[in-house]
């Protein structure tokens, strides 16, 4: 697990620029339609936040009563954006990683699109009032074979293309481990949760110990590894550095893979299972605090050795507010799920979504901006139209996260006790309520930015960029003599490959 | 490492969690062994078969599509993960007329009838396990006219002015009045000349609803809390 090397010839640049441009339409369909699905997504967490304190609003409307609206605002979270930036960076940096130009965009895009039916079709059904009832696989069950078919469309052929490698290229970087690792477990998961829940009557009970076992294993198992691997190319590229060390990547990496499949089932703490499931689920939980906090600190020692590429550049500034975010993921799994002690008091609170939304939003989704930030001027040859777009986007993203997150796992706590104070009168939603008014105007400041993040990334796709050599950054003075991306910002008409810029 | 040994390793790390933690439970449970009662411990026959009746599974795929188990949850854990037994009506009544207290945790077999168990999410209403026990218990007969009121929108009913129940009038129809007002008529304000009457799917959770009453005594063998017995 060598560093990035840095032997930019003119040859490699035009490669690189080569494997940008074939990539350019896939890319810019997942991340464009990825983030509709997440201002959709937030509006619709919008609503259902909002209910929560005022459940008289919209009720009329069968489409937009809470369990419906709430479902969906998870679902196109973790289907319509979580995946399909997590397809964009997996293509995109498999491509790079194993120095191919991809010869399948057609198809990927096919597939794409029939995945985007899918998630679609999907909502519909759950606002419909066709839901399955099951949390995350709420889809009605149509769905699932179709975003698996998709799933193998879309991602195998970054797969084939990475064991067919040139030889000779050293030890793999460490993403590449991390994304293919990502690639496997996730067909795995979900082919397992989706055939035990709908093909193979079970017992009702452990049913929902699968389904716990899924939600788990899709935020450790996909949204994880998929956020490392993009964070350590990130670290590594931008700065120019060797990532900090090759012992603490492999040590992140295997005790994920050694953990993580475990983690789950205290979900079900209480419930009619084996009684050793839930223990194992917490002490898994408890456990992943290593793998979390030995990546993001590594990425975050990385990017922090070079300060001065790291205040200009919106990628470095996003990616380390999302392993931030990962830290107090991996510190919250372990605080937040002891049994006989903690775990009482978050398992049925709000301080699951929290939980949830800390790992997918405050963690994956802000490491997948600044992905988004690196990756999107390099395909489409063009920069970043705004500064003061990129900077509202990251102070609304960052702010607001924090405050659900903080408010969903320690109003969490709170809720929880009041829950567990059984000399008191039940108070149920009352419990809540204050919270969720926090949650509501959080959500609205997130959708603010994003609004403004999808416009952004669509004029970028219809290459409305700027032109220049000199990428977007958040400094207001452009003295840097070099770019602070490395060689690998002069993507542009004028670099040294001068490919043609269409 | 080459890739081969990566994916094998891959897939042992993974594989041995997922036969331990998921495949080996999951196809244990599917033939979950009945508990027969023993005449010397519980003083009965028998085998331990908590029946339900009503539209079960009707009433359940309601429950799933319209998101209820995002507030409601399903089980009276054990008192060494909560303290839902000590509350008075979750795990039966503290203080039943005829059989005393029935309070008691949900078993495996409190599921019957269902194929997905909504253990739910969160706690922003109470335990529904025994709902159907503690409304028929507060209002006796009215149990089923009470739970559509409360379905139509929780607020209406005078002492739960402050729910936060959602309002689902959705599932209900609104109709003129032909004839003499319908039985099945909500006590709901509605304007002149109209009603209110429960759809099928509201029927079918009311009907699901009332089925829950998990506090069967259970045998020993089941029993978290079993009576002291004397020596």
């Amino acid at each position: 697990m060598s560093p990035v090397t840095h032997s930019a010839t003119d040859s490699d640049v035009l490669q690189r620029s080569e494997i940008d441009r074939s990539l350019r339409h896939p890319v810019m369909f997942f991340l464009t339609s990825g983030a509709a699905w997440l201002a959709v997504s937030i509006l619709l967490g919008v609503i259902s936040t909002a209910k929560m304190s005022s459940p008289g609003l919209l009720s009329d409307c069968s489409w937009l009563s809470y369990g419906r609206v709430q479902a969906a605002h998870i679902n196109t979270l973790v289907y319509g954006w979580g995946m399909q930036a997590a397809f964009a960076v997996i293509i995109w940096l498999m491509a790079r990683l194993s120095k191919k130009q991809c010869s399948s965009a057609g198809i990927i895009l096919t597939a794409g699109h029939v995945w985007n039916a899918g998630i679609t079709l999907g909502v519909l059904g759950i606002l419909s009032g066709n839901g399955t009832g099951m949390p995350w696989m709420e889809f009605p069950v149509f769905a699932w074979p179709v975003l698996l078919i998709s799933y193998f469309v879309i991602l195998i052929w970054s797969f084939v293309q990475f064991s067919m490698r040139p030889k000779g290229e050293g030890e793999t970087f460490i993403s590449a481990w991390y994304l293919l690792a990502a690639m496997i477990w996730f067909p795995w998961v979900y082919l397992t949760a989706n055939i035990l829940l709908h093909c193979v009557p079970g017992h009702p009970v452990m049913a929902a110990g699968v389904n716990a076992w899924f939600r788990s294993a899709m935020i450790f198992l996909f949204f994880v590894p998929v956020g490392l691997g993009a964070a350590y190319f990130l670290a590594g590229k931008v700065t120019g550095k060797a990532i900090d060390s090759a012992q603490l990547a492999k040590i992140g990496f295997w005790s994920l893979a050694l953990i993580g499949p475990w983690a789950g089932l205290q979900k079900l703490a209480g419930a009619p299972v084996p009684y050793f499931l839930p223990y194992v689920g917490a002490t898994a939980t408890a456990l992943l605090f290593i793998p979390c906090v030995a990546g993001a600190l590594n990425c975050l020692r990385t990017i922090l050795t070079d300060k001065e590429t790291f205040s200009p550049s919106p990628t470095l500034q996003f990616t380390t507010a999302g392993l931030v975010g990962l830290v107090v993921l991996g510190i919250t799994g372990a605080v937040t799920n002891l049994p006989g002690s903690s775990l009482q008091f978050t398992q049925f609170s709000l301080s699951g979504y929290g939980f949830d939304i800390l790992a997918v939003y405050g963690f994956f989704t802000l490491v997948m901006f600044g992905a988004t930030y690196f990756i999107v001027p390099r395909v489409t040859r063009r920069e970043w139209l705004s500064r003061r777009l990129i900077r509202t986007h990251f102070i609304f993203s960052v702010y607001g996260t924090i405050f659900v997150a903080i408010v969903a796992l320690f109003g969490g706590m709170l809720q929880g006790r009041g829950q567990e104070d059984w000399n008191s009168t039940w108070a149920g939603g009352q419990f809540a309520a204050p919270y969720a008014v926090t949650m509501t105007f959080s959500w609205a400041l997130i959708l603010f930015s994003n609004v403004f993040f999808f416009i952004h990334l669509t004029l970028m796709w219809l290459r409305l960029g700027r032109r220049g050599t000199q990428p977007t950054l958040l400094n207001t003075t452009h003295e840097e003599p070099a770019s602070p991306h490395g060689e690998d910002g002069d993507i542009d008409n004028a670099g040294p490959g001068h490919a043609p810029a269409h | 490492m080459s890739l081969r040994t990566f994916i094998i390793a891959l897939s042992v790390t993974f594989g041995v969690a997922w036969f331990a933690v998921v495949v080996i439970p999951y196809f244990k449970m599917r033939d979950l062994a009945p508990v027969a009662f023993t005449e010397a411990a519980d003083g009965a026959t028998g085998v331990f078969f908590p029946k339900r009746t009503g539209r079960i599974a009707n009433g359940a795929e309601v429950y799933g599509e319209n998101g209820c188990y995002l507030c409601h949850t399903q089980v009276v854990r054990p008192t060494y993960a909560g303290n839902d037994m000590f509350r008075d009506d979750w795990g039966g009544l503290a203080a039943d007329p005829d059989r005393g207290d029935t309070r008691r945790e949900t078993n495996a077999w409190d599921f019957e009838g269902e194929t997905f168990a909504y253990i739910g999410e969160m706690r922003v209403g109470p335990d529904l396990s025994n709902v159907g026990r503690r409304v028929q218990s507060a209002q006796g007969a009215d149990a089923e006219a009470w739970l559509f009121t409360h379905l139509y929108n929780a607020q209406e009913i005078p002492d739960r002015y402050r729910s936060t129940c959602p309002p689902m009038p959705f599932l209900f129809k609104k109709r003129a009045i032909t004839g003499s007002p319908s039985d099945e008529a909500l006590d709901v304000e509605v304007e002149q000349g109209f009603e209110i009457v429960p759809g099928s799917d509201a029927k079918a959770l009311v009907s699901y609803l009332l089925s829950l009453k998990k506090d069967q005594a259970v045998p020993a063998v089941l029993n978290f809390a079993p009576a002291k017995t004397d020596g």
